[in-house]
């Protein structure tokens, strides 16, 4: 175990760097705000925890919770302005505002070091205190997929008209969203930043955003499970099949259209389908089921059986 | 003088571009992402054929042109079409539609990025040979001019045929009310993959004007002038062909006298800032009626 873990120390560390990456684009998705500003965000910490650490001397942990509080603050300001786009508008205004970040970066003069970016922001970070800040993380997305919150969530993203016609208030969810999609990734890239000791403002670019989008997809964009295993497809699938690292970009463009077009839901999402199906057929037919039990047996909407019952019961629970 | 001539050729070659996008956008409601991928991916077919044939320039466009078209009608036919079949609601369509755009336009990029090695190519081995005019201290090349003309010809012959013809009329009403337009026997489906089989050969023939004006053409190409064909539209309003045409124009404009006030580095925060000043000010656009949905 020890030896696998120090053979493959660097593609753990990758993986829970590009999972905390994907958090920050998968929350606000799963709220219905079709925002990428997670990139910028990750742009924002990085270099924010880089130029205190190495030009202002402070140390390792302040400067990744500086980096962290300002992606969240500014992020939390874009939300304020542009919470009300909506669908594609939406997306597009927050892809300009992360490539703006990466602008911002090349003309920063000596304090963002231009176009090759900031060397030797090497902080004091192991894997152990990534894989802790990532369970933080998880443990509080967690907290937010289950019970009345998830519900209210799962209503907000499926339709926000009927949200707001049971009390909740829909503005600040997407606002709170633009919040914490901030804070993750601010704090992922500041973590990253100081574990692998540079940022450049090539990074903070377009590809960022199909990577985040890549993991999502793959994995499924309702729960940060899914996050999980599209992370651990991506980050361990070029290291295992070798062909695969040649043609690495070509393999994921193909993966991410075919999930697109036949899996909405990602692996997590087949996975849950099948499971709902074997259940089904084990008790072909169940003894009276009560009201939520029937919605689960699939059949009518396979896409999104979990939304819909959901949506009942939230409705049950209010009315 | 030399600025407005520079504007007028670096906008006609965005205008072809964003033609194609905002055609598809504004009608059959597909914001096709792989469009950068298209431009970059057929005239790199054509500098392909052109390193084992010495080629005329109508020949490499036209070459440039039948790829852009086969690749978009393929992309329509085997990804958005199939995406929009599958989906219950607009909202989750529109965004499965972007996302599957993403995913198929890593595909042709990543080719040309491992065939060339990153490097930018060009169409070194065409028969064509550009020639500088001078008058009046303003310097112009043919080529610019035949880029002007082709830009701007085309885009008033569109914007003319959409606003006149039965189909263009058809294609208007798809655009409306898909549902009410295929009661009144407008073929949705036929009629969307020739949109987008035009849209990608406006694709093709821009990326070749492309090559021919800056003699080579880098692979990032197609992602920034996704962003600021995006730009552009968002700025004219979509569903207004008029509102591309200026759009087009006034962006290159802004980006020229950015590069004439030696401050090069900061082109494109211009059309991201547009972008944003733009949906926040007046999201329909200058030209444009249609309201932004807002929830």
């Amino acid at each position: 175990m020890m030896a696998w873990y120090t053979a493959n120390a660097v593609v753990v560390q990758a993986t829970m760097t590009t999972l905390l990456l994907a958090l920050s684009i998968q929350l606000p998705l799963r709220v219905g705000v079709f925002s990428f500003a997670g990139v910028g965000c990750f742009g924002i910490g990085g270099y924010t925890a880089a130029i205190l650490y190495t030009k202002f001397d402070v140390d390792t942990w302040p400067a990744v919770a500086l980096g962290t509080l300002l992606a969240g603050g500014l992020c939390y300001l874009l939300g304020l302005i542009i919470h009300k786009l909506s669908g594609l508008y939406l997306g597009m205004a927050t892809i300009a505002f992360s490539l703006i970040v990466a602008v911002a970066a090349t003309n920063g003069g000596s304090l963002t070091g231009g176009a090759s970016g900031i060397f030797g922001a090497l902080g004091g970070i192991t894997n152990l205190h990534v894989l802790l800040l990532l369970a933080l993380v998880v443990a509080g997305l967690a907290i937010s997929e289950y019970g009345r919150f998830g519900r209210m969530i799962d209503t907000v993203r499926e339709d926000p008209e009927l949200a707001a016609a049971l009390g909740i208030n829909v503005g600040r969810y997407r606002k709170l969203t633009f919040l914490a999609s901030g804070l993750i990734g601010g704090l992922a890239g500041a973590v990253t930043t100081l574990l692998r000791s540079t940022i450049t403002p090539a990074e903070v670019n377009f590809h960022m955003v199909v990577v985040a989008l890549t993991v999502i997809i793959i994995g499924g964009s309702s729960s940060w499970l899914g996050a999980l295993i599209g992370a651990i497809v991506i980050t361990w699938l070029p290291t295992v099949l070798s062909f695969v690292a040649d043609w690495e970009s070509i393999i994921y463009g193909f993966l991410v259209a075919l999930a697109a077009i036949f899996l909405p839901g990602g692996v997590l999402g087949l996975a849950k389908d099948l499971i709902h199906r074997w259940r089904a057929r084990r008790r072909p037919t169940p003894p009276a089921p009560p009201a939520s039990e029937a919605e689960k047996i699939p059949g009518g909407e396979p896409s999104s059986p979990a939304t819909e019952r959901s949506l009942a019961s939230t409705q049950g629970g209010t009315s | 003088m030399q600025e407005l001539l520079n504007t007028l050729t670096l906008g006609s070659i965005y205008l072809l571009f964003a033609l194609g996008m905002a055609l598809a956008w504004s009608t059959i409601g597909i914001l096709n992402f792989a469009h950068g991928a298209i431009f970059v991916f057929s005239a790199f077919s054509a500098h392909i054929i052109s390193e084992h044939v010495a080629l005329s320039m109508p020949v490499l466009i036209l070459i440039s042109v039948l790829v852009g078209a086969a690749m978009s009608a393929l992309t329509q036919w085997l990804a958005f079409e199939q995406i929009l079949k599958r989906s219950t609601n607009h909202r989750s369509a529109e965004m499965r539609v972007l996302i599957g755009g993403i995913g198929v336009a890593a595909i042709p990029i990543a080719i040309v990025d491992k065939a060339t090695a990153s490097a930018p190519f060009g169409f070194a081995n065409s028969t064509y040979k550009t020639e500088v005019y001078e008058s009046m201290g303003l310097r112009m090349t043919n080529t610019s001019l035949i880029v002007i003309i082709t830009g701007v010809g085309i885009a008033v012959a569109l914007t003319l045929w959409l606003r006149a013809s039965r189909r263009g009329l058809g294609l208007r009403a798809i655009g409306v009310d898909s549902e009410t337009a295929s009661l009144m026997g407008v073929n949705r489906t036929a009629m969307a993959l020739g949109t987008m089989a035009i849209a990608g050969g406006l694709a093709g023939l821009a990326g070749a004007l492309q090559v021919f004006q800056l003699q080579a053409m880098g692979v990032a190409t197609g992602d920034q002038l996704l962003i600021k064909a995006f730009a552009m539209i968002v700025l004219g309003g979509l569903g207004s062909m008029a509102g591309v045409i200026f759009g087009a124009f006034a962006l290159a404009g802004a980006e020229t006298l950015i590069f004439a006030a030696k401050l090069g580095t900061w082109v494109d925060a211009v059309s991201f800032g547009l972008i944003f000043l733009v949906l926040l000010v007046r999201p329909q656009g200058i030209f444009g009626r249609q309201e932004v949905r807002r929830t």
